[in-house]
């Protein structure tokens, strides 16, 4: 407790402002007829910012526990909608106790075959050695089916509908399958957004913080709501080829996914924040420095040890803003007497309701 | 009305950038955002107001200070903020007390000091439909 005093209400205090602030304007999406999927990706927006700028610690907390509960939901409501379609299937083994393997047979269609009661959450947290196929549901309800090869390796098969979320739901540690890295071409329309599943043993797929919608994102190969469920004498006759075949990954370049939070785009917005930053506030004091190191900022912020924060070249812009109840001065003493603040201090966001501070001129 | 000053912070940030985004693939339009940020305002300023309840201490030397339409900026060098049991000591910090009229809408009541919130609120208004 001693030195998380602060930082154990940060978050709280943040998550509560989110939720106030969502719930508040779903209504207004409401009646500009803008649909609640925005909203939501207005909310996942905001906490993958968040959660990559690093100055919040443990925060996605309840973004995890939702995503597992809507897992439960969704995997109830994907076995009823399981359809048939004359497709090739990948039999990820859902009928069989051994290992099975993934089964490429068209890859830009792929039938994913749900095996009822499968565990679904819980695959997060198995190793996917244990059983061979666990399935667990995304937040768009897609089924996640982890996958035993024959050969020992592992693979996660997913559908493709919508890529959102699937990745954060692997933590950096946590996966012992080799994710798959490919996403097949993404079936518009008519189809049921069946696509191909590329699997590729060796390669290690978490995006950490960003998911997003496009399905090269993602890199996942993802298996359609619909098709979840599906058993189909077709398909389980075409596979027992069982020959995983990672050439179906030329179709598509293979993606690899970001670990490391995606810094791309982010300096882009770090420098137009920036950028506003200077354009709003009349301090022309702000280092000449900060825009060069604009993008470094979210990589290193938080990173040092705590002697080496004190250094120039932390190039957080430490920020106050707050507001006052009183300031005053006598002769070259200043008396600052502050609340209702956030600090972003050497990274770290920190609160304060009441701050008193002594300073000298 | 809130105060409109949190919205340079971490979390203020990162909800302007998200609406922006949105705003650029035109799932929202930069009225609707305006709306949101409104509503972060409230919610900001209610929370900070009722859920924060922590006091902290620091001490430092004054590099400058402005006061400027009722804004004050202060920069201090090697200050040392204390809570309870935290210290974290920075180099240079920049305080932005508020600016009362840092209210949408206030015109009437602050006509001399309005200038520099309206260019902030203008500034606002640019950053969000400047990608469009």
């Amino acid at each position: 407790m001693a030195s998380s005093a602060n930082s154990n209400q940060v978050p709280k205090v943040y998550r509560t402002v989110m939720e106030d602030v969502i719930n508040e304007v779903r209504e207004l999406f409401l009646d500009e007829g803008v649909d609640e999927q925005v909203l939501m990706e207005l909310k996942t927006l905001w906490e993958n910012k968040l959660m990559q700028s690093k100055a919040v610690e443990g925060f996605p907390t309840d973004e995890q526990k939702a995503l597992q509960a809507q897992q439960q939901q969704a995997q109830q409501a994907q076995q009823t909608q399981s359809q048939t379609q004359p497709q090739q299937v990948l039999l990820p083994s859902a009928q069989q106790a051994t290992p099975q393997q993934v089964i490429v047979q068209d890859p830009k269609i792929f039938q994913h075959m749900s095996a009822p009661g499968m565990s679904t959450a819980a695959a997060l947290a198995l190793p996917a050695g244990v059983a061979p196929i666990q399935q667990f549901i995304t937040p768009q309800g897609q089924l996640l089916q982890l996958v035993r090869a024959a050969n020992g390796a592992q693979y996660i098969i997913q559908p493709q509908q919508q890529m959102l979320q699937v990745l954060p739901q692997m933590q950096p540690g946590a996966v012992q399958a080799p994710l798959i890295q490919q996403v097949l071409t993404p079936l518009q329309g008519g189809l049921s957004q069946q696509t191909g599943v590329i699997i590729q043993p060796q390669q290690i797929v978490l995006t950490g913080n960003k998911v997003q919608q496009n399905t090269q994102a993602a890199a996942m190969a993802v298996q359609p709501e619909q098709g979840a469920a599906h058993v189909q004498p077709q398909p389980q006759a075409q596979a027992p080829q069982q020959q995983p075949q990672q050439t179906q990954a030329s179709q598509q370049p293979p993606m690899v996914l970001q670990v490391d939070g995606a810094g791309d785009t982010s300096s882009e917005e770090e420098e137009e924040e920036d950028e506003y930053d200077e354009d709003e506030d009349e301090d022309k004091e702000k280092d000449g420095g900060e825009d060069g190191q604009v993008e470094e900022e979210p990589l290193n912020s938080g990173d040092d040890v705590s002697d080496e924060e004190d250094q120039e070249l932390f190039d957080t812009e430490n920020v106050v803003v707050c507001q006052y109840d009183k300031i005053h001065r006598s002769k070259n003493k200043w008396k600052f007497h502050l609340k209702d603040g956030i600090m972003n201090l050497n990274g770290r966001d920190y609160v304060f309701s009441k701050a008193i501070g002594d300073a000298e001129w | 009305m809130a105060y409109q000053l949190y919205r340079n912070t971490t979390l203020g940030n990162s909800l302007q950038e998200s609406l922006d985004e949105l705003i650029q693939t035109q799932q929202i339009t930069p009225q609707l955002a305006l709306q949101v940020l409104l509503q972060f305002d409230k919610a900001i300023n209610t929370a900070l107001a009722n859920r924060v309840r922590n006091r902290v201490n620091f001490r430092g030397s004054l590099n400058t200070y402005r006061f400027c339409d009722n804004v004050w900026t202060f920069v201090l060098n090697d200050v040392e903020f204390r809570e309870v049991t935290d210290l974290v000591k920075v180099d240079k910090v920049k305080i932005v007390p508020n600016c009362f009229c840092s209210l949408v809408g206030h015109t009437t009541e602050c006509t001399l000091a309005v200038w520099p919130c309206l260019q902030m609120f203008l500034n606002s208004l640019t950053l969000i439909s400047s990608d469009l």
